[in-house]
């Protein structure tokens, strides 16, 4: 797979005097969808403009579509968030997407296209408002609008579910995954860590400016060193059975749920046909995203 | 495409914007103080010359007032964006810096034109209150001003790259100023030539960039000029106006865009 983002070791110092970022490296890959995850004031919409080419890095080497950073043969493959997206108040939603198709240098104006994605944004029947009449999430969801206006191959998302409800928090997830589906690129800023963990393929964590973790979410969080086993019943005596050959038991109106280490789990099946138990479920545990996150920033503070 | 684009937004912004709004407002009204003393001079019958002159004199106020509406837009025009942080949607659409500040730049000129539009219509309509008529030609009062404010307007641009939109705002008015006060028979007994010199070689002419060169307000007719020196004129005004934006352009290429 080739990577359409690629960032190399890039530095930026503001002012001669504030380090943002260090030596910062990752990788994104066509058709992933990437977290980009770090506390506020990690560097993230450092990055992230340095992506866009809204700033300049003082060393190192970034590539965007396999250009460099503001190249509008890259610019014109990308749909882009701003956090906090702002835009000509004095418009309406329709207007502002012709503007922005025009901006894209699309001389046709679809009009039925610019229905479709405010539908789809669940802006439809706003068509006359102006945007400084919107609330704050209606702004986020035309800011999302007109980044997937072109049709990118990439999308850059700076915190895209900021200032939606749950709903709508639930809507761009939705909306992610069906990108997801269709193959495109993604790659998301967001503080949302177990809606983000549902869909994305990719982590990458920083903090205070440097790069704390990159790779393959499943390889970060791992396949499951645990297992949890669900049974009907199982006697006093055999629960203590269970404990003495690593499990942890807990009883509840639903069952018996025991956790041991997957290396344990053929012995424990065994065990439990043995005393008549009958299993109701057994599944792979693994940590969340979100103890991943909170373990790496942890570590460095 | 792309240019028309922000050019189009980019007047239409500005046309809503308060501050911009206020003050033309407020200069209307002062402009309409004036058309009673007009009236009592067409009443009193006083000379074509008394008139004129006063039209004149407002007709320099106006202009004057345009040149800090140029700057003002210019400035207001790409500071506005990074300040409301809409340039970051732009931006991320297949657009080049040039191109944006290019759309930004004519987008000004379009408003300016509007005003000068105004400022054109005003000075035969004050001359008609006061009982008199300009005979001059129409494309002299609305070229030259446009050049100035195009001069005016690409300053303001190169500064607000570098400073605040107030700042940016203050320099150009202190230029403009200076560039009054180096003009030939202008009082700049307090320069001395090693000052004169240089701010006379560098700040845009106001001798060759202004109309009332070719106007004997007395007779408010065109005097008897040769094209040539139109030509000169015009060509000098169109020139430094691409040189100081190409300049701005210069210094915008590595502007951080950010939300300021």
């Amino acid at each position: 797979m080739p990577s359409l983002i690629e960032f190399q070791n890039v530095t930026k110092v503001f002012q001669d005097r504030f380090t943002a970022l260090s030596g910062v490296s990752f990788e994104v890959e066509a058709g992933e969808v990437c977290a980009f995850l770090g506390p506020n004031g990690a560097g993230k919409t450092t990055s992230i403009s340095i992506l866009m080419g809204f700033l300049f890095p003082d060393s190192g080497a970034v590539q965007v579509l396999g250009f460099t950073p503001g190249d509008i043969r890259a610019k014109e493959k990308i749909g882009f968030l701003p956090e906090n997206f702002a835009f000509y108040k004095h418009l309406t939603a329709p207007k502002l997407l012709r503007l922005h198709l025009a901006l894209s240098g699309r001389t046709a104006v679809d009009d039925g296209w610019i229905g479709e994605l405010l539908a789809r944004v669940k802006l439809s029947g706003y068509e006359d408002l102006r945007i400084s009449k919107y609330s704050r999430g209606m702004v986020q969801r035309l800011g999302i609008a007109q980044a997937l206006l072109a049709d990118p191959e990439l999308l850059i998302l700076d915190e895209p579910t900021s200032g939606l409800d749950p709903a709508g928090r639930k809507d761009v997830l939705d909306l992610l995954a069906s990108l997801k589906a269709a193959g495109k690129t993604v790659f998301v800023s967001s503080h949302i860590l177990p809606e983000v963990e549902q869909i994305c393929d990719r982590v990458v964590v920083i903090d205070r400016g440097r790069l704390v973790q990159t790779g393959r979410l499943q390889d970060l969080l791992g396949s499951g060193d645990k297992v949890e086993i669900m049974v009907d019943q199982l006697s006093e005596e055999n629960g203590y059975e269970a404990v003495r050959r690593g499990a942890v038991v807990s009883r509840s109106e639903r069952g018996v749920r025991m956790v041991i280490d997957s290396s344990q789990r053929r012995a424990m099946e065994e065990f439990l046909w043995s005393t008549g138990a009958d299993i109701l479920s057994l599944k792979q545990l693994r940590g969340s995203l979100e103890d991943l996150f909170l373990k790496l920033v942890e570590e460095r503070h | 495409m792309k240019i028309r684009a922000i050019a189009l937004s980019t007047f239409g912004t500005l046309v809503r914007n308060k501050l911009i709004v206020l003050f033309c407002a407020i200069f209307l009204v002062l402009l309409l103080f004036v058309t009673t003393p007009l009236s009592n001079m067409r009443h009193n019958a006083v000379g074509e010359e008394i008139v004129l002159q006063f039209v004149s004199f407002l007709m320099f106020i106006v202009s004057g007032f345009g040149s800090l509406l140029a700057a003002w837009s210019a400035a207001e025009a790409v500071a506005g964006e990074m300040k409301s942080g809409t340039i970051l949607a732009v931006m991320a659409r297949p657009v080049r810096r040039w191109e944006f500040l290019l759309g930004k730049y004519l987008g000004v000129q379009l408003l300016m034109l509007v005003y000068v539009a105004f400022m054109f219509g005003m000075s035969y309509v004050l001359a008609a209150i006061g009982g008199q008529s300009i005979h001059a030609a129409p494309w002299v009062l609305i070229v030259y001003p446009i050049l100035r404010y195009a001069i005016y307007s690409a300053l303001a641009m190169l500064l607000v790259t570098v400073m605040h939109p107030v700042l940016a705002f203050v320099g150009v008015l202190i230029t403009s100023v200076l560039a009054l006060l180096v003009m030939p028979g202008a009082p700049s007994g307090f320069m001395t030539d090693q000052i004169w010199m240089p701010l006379y070689a560098v700040l845009p002419s106001m001798s060759l960039l202004s109309e009332s060169q070719f106007l004997g307000m007395t007779q408010a007719s065109l005097q008897p000029i040769p094209w040539t020196n139109h030509l000169t004129a015009l060509v000098y005004g169109l020139d430094y106006a691409l040189v100081i934006f190409l300049l701005a352009v210069w210094s915008f290429r590595r502007r951080a865009l950010t939300r300021d």
